[in-house]
């Protein structure tokens, strides 16, 4: 039965903590009344359905992407805790050009050959927290513990990314810090704020010498594919290399470690009794990010912009408008996905295993669309994929009878959606039996 | 330069021709269709990008009168 409550949607929902904690109620309102929003007082239009994503992920003209344009509805800006997100700027030709300097270094054979840096690094930090787990045996405690995020996940995908960036290993620890604190910056606002542009300063400060010697003496990391890079005989300015590698070490870096969070939390949460198969079969770790990925993903959001009025829904979205594209609710679309609410390792209607960009299934499954879908597809979705999943299946592999330390959990949460914010516990205290 | 793609082992993942659209486009049915077999030289370094970026290793670039090939 249809309410006024659920008719109307007062738009100081999105702000609310309410929403930042579970934001699936207010998805369903708007996928079922509201499939095309006007949010006035945010002064955007919301999109939430399935198809209606895929068609928008679909339509790079009328829906542009770019925010650093002369003529798009953002200046250029150093104000952004990236500074210039590299990624974001231009359509077409440079776009393209951009993503392929580092593109084909996380997908395909260059990331088959990267894969042992991977399963060492996991390997190392599972050491510390297992050296320290045995010494607290010795201590007397009755098991293992440990606190998943601040002693694996967090700490995990950027010192990968910085091994890929060909940073010295030995200044991993501030890497650490510098890319949490932009985190921060981009999530909240006010002193975190300032802070991830000091921290974005710092770290650009850092990288100075390394670009000089990079481009000296060029080698095969990334930050010289970057430095080296040239179309038509232009390269990148410095500012857009730092920007590209502040880019990478949040987009590489913070996204999956959450991910790999998120995937625990629903194990010994969510589905204890679905995380008995993926002890018998690790394997089916895929199948956790899969599942995790659609059911309540990293990323919710995604912006565009209108390069000309659309039609849709039986309403006009302007020119020039702000689209927010809800992924985290079309993900829930029960028009697409069975039980969307629902977390369930064995589902039929979803596509299992290495995404698709192009989104083009065809075996009567569908994807989901935490990693959006086609020209803006997130780059790094092969990368993330082996790496939380290698990830998950070592610290399996070294913590038997893993189990909850507490009974209950907050759940997972962002500090804030619409900002940018990426969704995962905020810690995980995991008990795990010692021999 | 040749440039191919081994529909066998395609994915339809539409890395190549979301990255390198001067050399593939998408056909009706999602397969990539190789818009220049016989590479041009100013493109050799996309042809090669393009290799390396397919997830299954399904686009094949061969050197002009070799019979050697790389996947």
């Amino acid at each position: 039965m249809t309410t006024a409550r659920d008719a109307a949607i007062d738009p100081r929902e999105f702000d609310s903590a309410g929403f930042q904690r579970n934001p699936f109620p207010l998805y369903q309102r708007l996928r079922d009344h509201h499939p095309l929003y006007h949010d006035r007082f945010h002064n955007r239009w919301v999109i939430s359905r399935y198809d209606d994503l895929v068609a928008v992920f679909q339509d790079n003209v009328r829906f542009d992407r770019a925010v650093y344009k002369p003529d798009g509805p953002f200046a250029f800006g150093k104000r952004h805790v990236f500074g210039p997100n590299i990624l974001e700027y231009g359509n077409g030709a440079r776009h393209n050009w951009l993503r392929n300097i580092v593109a084909n270094q996380f997908v395909g054979q260059k990331l088959n050959d990267f894969l042992p840096v991977i399963e060492q690094i996991a390997r190392e930090l599972i050491d510390t927290f297992s050296a320290s787990a045995a010494a607290d045996l010795a201590k007397g405690f009755a098991g293992g513990e440990v606190e998943l995020v601040s002693q694996f996940s967090n700490q995990f995908p950027v010192r990968v990314i910085s091994n890929m960036l060909g940073l010295p290993r030995a200044d991993e620890d501030r890497f650490v810090g510098w890319y949490q604190a932009l985190i921060a910056g981009l999530g909240f606002g006010g002193e975190h704020f300032a802070r991830g542009i000091a921290a974005r300063d710092e770290m650009w400060a850092y990288l100075d010498p390394i670009i000089d010697a990079r481009t000296a003496h060029p080698g095969e990391d990334l930050v010289s594919r970057i430095v080296t890079a040239e179309l038509r005989g232009q390269r990148l300015s410095r500012l857009e290399v730092k920007g590209f590698v502040a880019l990478l070490l949040a987009a590489g870096g913070d996204t999956t470690d959450k991910a790999i969070a998120n995937m625990w939390y629903h194990m010994l949460y969510t589905r204890p009794d679905q995380f008995t198969a993926v002890r018998q079969d690790p394997e089916l770790w895929s199948n956790v990010f899969t599942e995790m990925m659609r059911f309540d993903p990293v990323v919710h959001t995604q912006g565009r912009h209108t390069t000309c009025e659309v039609e849709l829904h039986g309403d006009v979205i302007p020119e020039r408008a702000s689209v927010t594209l809800y992924l985290g609710a079309g993900n829930r679309d029960e028009r697409v996905f069975k039980g969307p609410d629902t977390f369930d390792l064995f589902r039929s209607d979803l596509h299992m295993g290495r995404e698709l960009r192009s989104g083009r299934y065809g075996d009567g499954t569908a994807g989901h669309l935490g990693f959006g879908m086609g020209q803006h597809f997130c780059m790094g979705y092969a990368m993330a994929r082996q790496e939380a999943v290698i990830a998950c299946q070592r610290l399996q592999a070294a913590m038997p009878n893993a189990r909850p330390k507490y009974a209950t959990h907050e759940g997972i949460t962002a500090p804030s959606i619409d900002s940018g914010g990426f969704r995962a516990p905020r810690e995980l205290w995991i008990l795990f039996d010692v021999s | 330069m040749h440039l191919r793609v081994d529909y066998d082992k395609c994915t339809k993942s539409g890395e190549c021709y979301y990255n390198h659209p001067d050399l593939f486009k998408p056909g009706e049915d999602g397969f990539p269709a190789v818009l220049q077999p016989d590479v041009p030289a100013e493109l050799e370094w996309e042809a090669r990008g393009a290799a390396e970026v397919c997830p299954v290793q399904a686009i094949i670039v061969s050197s002009g009168g070799s019979t050697t090939e790389k996947a």
